[in-house]
Order: C-alpha cells, then structure tokens, then sequence
C-alpha cells in the first residue's frame, strides 16, 4: 500500500513538472484597448454573427470554458466573428492566459481595465459572460456562467440561423 | 448559472430514487433496492469526477495543475467515461450479487436519464437543430422553431424504464442489456438533431449499444441452453 501510494506521489510530480512551462510573454503583443464606443461600433458595422467572451485570467471558470470556445472558433471561424474581452486584469496576465489556452485561436482579442464594455452591452459585473450577436448587434442572447457544450453551439446555431 | 446544473442533478437522483420505490412497490422480493439506494450517491459523485476529469484532458487541460477546474462541471463532464466509471463502482460495490443488481439498476439508470434530459428547461438546454413539426419549440425572442430534442430523450428513456418494471419477469441478465441499448440507443437516435460543436461522443454511444446487445445475445443463448438440458 506504502508503495503505491510513494508511485502515485513520484508519478503526480513527474507530470506536474513535465507540464509546468514558463510562459514567455514578452514577445507577445499587447492587447488592444476596448471601451464601449469600439465595441458598439464594430457590432454595428459587424456583417457576420459575433460572439463576445468577457473573462479574466483570475477567473477558474474562465479557465475551464476556454477549450470549448476554442473548439467553436475551429469549427464556426469562418462565418462567426468571435471577440474576447479581458477584464480587470493585468496585460502580462491575459497574455499569459492566451498563450496558454486560445494561442492557436483566430479570436480578436481586447483589454478593459475597468470592465466597462460588459456593463455598456447589459451584462454585470460578474464573469464570464458571453453575448450573441446577429449581424449589425442585434443582441440574441446574454449568457452568465461558464458555457457548456450544448449552449454554445445551440446559441451559435441560433446565430446563423438568423442570419 | 451553475445551481441550475444542481437542480438538475437533484431532478435526475429524485427520478433515480422514484423508480428505485416504484420497483419495489411492484415486485415485493425486490430485495436489493435498499442495497441499490445506497450505491447510487457515491455512484453518481464518482461518474462525474471521472467525466469531468477526461473532459479536462481531452480539452489539453492538466487536472494535476489545475485541479480547482474539477469542479466546474458545467465547462463539460465527458458522458462516455462518466457512464464508464459508475458502471465499474456498481459493479465493484455489487460484485456479490452482480446480475441481480445489474436487473435493478437498469430501470432507475434509465429513470435518472430521463430526470436529467427532462431537467433541460431548468437549465434552458431543451432544443436542439431547427424543425418545421407542430410540436417544435422556439427559444425566447426567436422566431426558429427546433425539436425539442432532450424532451424526446426523456420521453423515450421514461417509457423503457417503466416497460422494464411493468413487463416482468425476464431471464437474468436481460434487463441490464436492454438498458444499456436504451441509454446508448436514445442518444445514438437523437444525436443527428442536438446542437454540438464536434458531433457527440458516438463512439462511446456506439460501445455501450453492441454491449448492451451482446449481454441480451448472451442472456438469450444461455436461455436457450437451458431450455435444450
């Protein structure tokens, strides 16, 4: 028993160091600056459905609804314009957080300090929130909470249908 | 919002234990029920730290260095290993009397399916692809009318279990098989018409149907032998 527990540990570490990287976020690029305005504007002039993701690397759920919204981008990139907006955070700490989940994603990604560009569109402080937008910013859906599998695609399918 | 996932797992363990007392108030020597009522629980926590973990693997998520996201269960809980992992703890906690309990547990198993997919207008998730039949539903300011596709799961997953308790006796064994082909069979027929990202776990549905038909193969050939001795 003392065993196995002493190679559950041994093999806990070597995989916890193994995946443990540094993420260099130096060569990054910084995130541009969103504030209502922008938004509202590229809503308007939007001619595909657009998705928008407000998170911040702080926030646990965030982390785990990242893999999916990548899973949509890869699948409904091309006809959804899907936008992430990063709130009350650091630029250093969402760089890292997009290096390390959404590096591969053709997301447009934005930085607002205070978290004005969510309260502006009709959602809360609270995170993560996602907006489903038809073409021009019709708003189709305020989604609070981590999205699951089946919301998103259902929202995103309701996106296109409209379309 | 997460406690509508908790009511919904309220609604699928209420179904759970409804069925488990309708089986026993139809079939008086259901003497395992009480021993069934107190596996379910554990069970069920076990399948979803098993679901939640794979979901966290397959999405290139380490749960060794992120282990608080273990309990976001609503970013996604994978339905094949979860399945997988209750079955495994049923079988390990009922191995004495492993057929017998297997019989029992298919109509609840199909009861708490059908609780959860019935729960979806708690968590709003019951439409699925868009559809022109009378009965389909439209979501709120949305003129697309969409089957209501986890009320059709839930209808069918109902109407197996109680045929299950109702249409009594059958050969050991059988009960366990045919419930495994209604759980897997449901979600293989309503798979085309739910929304989803990267086409379901069919796989997993497509394992636990030729598992479910090969038990009832095997229950009917041994019957069958039987009947020849």
């Amino acid at each position: 028993m003392q065993r196995a527990i002493r190679l559950v540990v041994s093999l806990s570490i070597a995989i916890t160091a193994c995946s443990a990287s540094g993420i260099d976020t130096a060569a990054l690029s910084e995130l541009p600056l969103a504030s209502p305005e922008t938004i509202t504007e590229l809503l308007t002039l939007s001619e595909q459905p657009v998705v928008i993701n407000v998170w911040a690397s702080w926030c646990i759920p965030c982390r785990a609804e990242a893999p999916l919204l990548d899973k949509a981008v890869s699948r409904f990139g091309e006809v959804v314009q899907f936008i992430s907006i990063n709130v009350r955070d650091s630029q250093n700490s969402a760089k890292e957080f997009i290096a390390e989940l959404l590096a591969e994603t053709n997301i447009e990604h934005f930085f607002d300090q205070h978290g004005a560009v969510p309260l502006a569109l009709g959602g809360s402080h609270g995170i993560p929130l996602t907006f489903f937008y038809g073409p021009g910013g019709s708003l189709v859906k305020l989604h609070f909470g981590v999205l699951d599998e089946r919301t998103l695609a259902l929202q995103i399918d309701e996106l296109l249908a409209r379309s | 919002m997460e406690f509508t996932l908790l009511g919904a797992t309220a609604i699928a363990l209420t179904s759970v234990y409804c069925m488990l007392w309708l089986e026993e108030y139809h079939d008086k020597t259901a003497s395992h029920s009480r021993k069934l009522r107190d596996l379910i629980l554990p069970a069920t926590i076990v399948g979803l730290i098993a679901g939640r973990l794979a979901a966290m693997i397959g999405n290139g998520v380490n749960p060794l260095t992120n282990p608080q996201e273990i309990i976001i269960l609503r970013a996604g809980v994978a339905t094949g290993p979860a399945a997988t992992a209750v079955l495994i703890w049923i079988a390990w906690a009922g191995r004495s009397k492993l057929q017998t309990l297997a019989d029992r547990l298919a109509p609840a198993a199909l009861a708490g399916l059908a609780g959860w997919h019935g729960a979806c207008a708690v968590r709003d998730t019951c439409l699925g692809t868009p559809s022109d039949l009378p009965w389909a539903l439209t979501q709120h300011g949305s003129s697309v009318a969409r089957h209501p596709v986890e009320l059709y799961a839930s209808l069918a997953y109902l109407i197996i279990a109680v045929a299950l308790i109702i249409f009594k006796p059958f050969p050991s064994g059988f009960a366990a098989g045919a419930g495994l082909v209604g759980a897997a069979g449901i979600r293989l027929l309503t798979e085309p018409i739910r929304p989803s990202l990267d086409g379901g776990p069919i796989s997993w549905y497509l394992a636990g149907l030729l598992s479910g038909v090969a038990l009832i193969g095997w229950v009917v050939s041994r019957s069958r032998g039987a009947t020849l001795d």
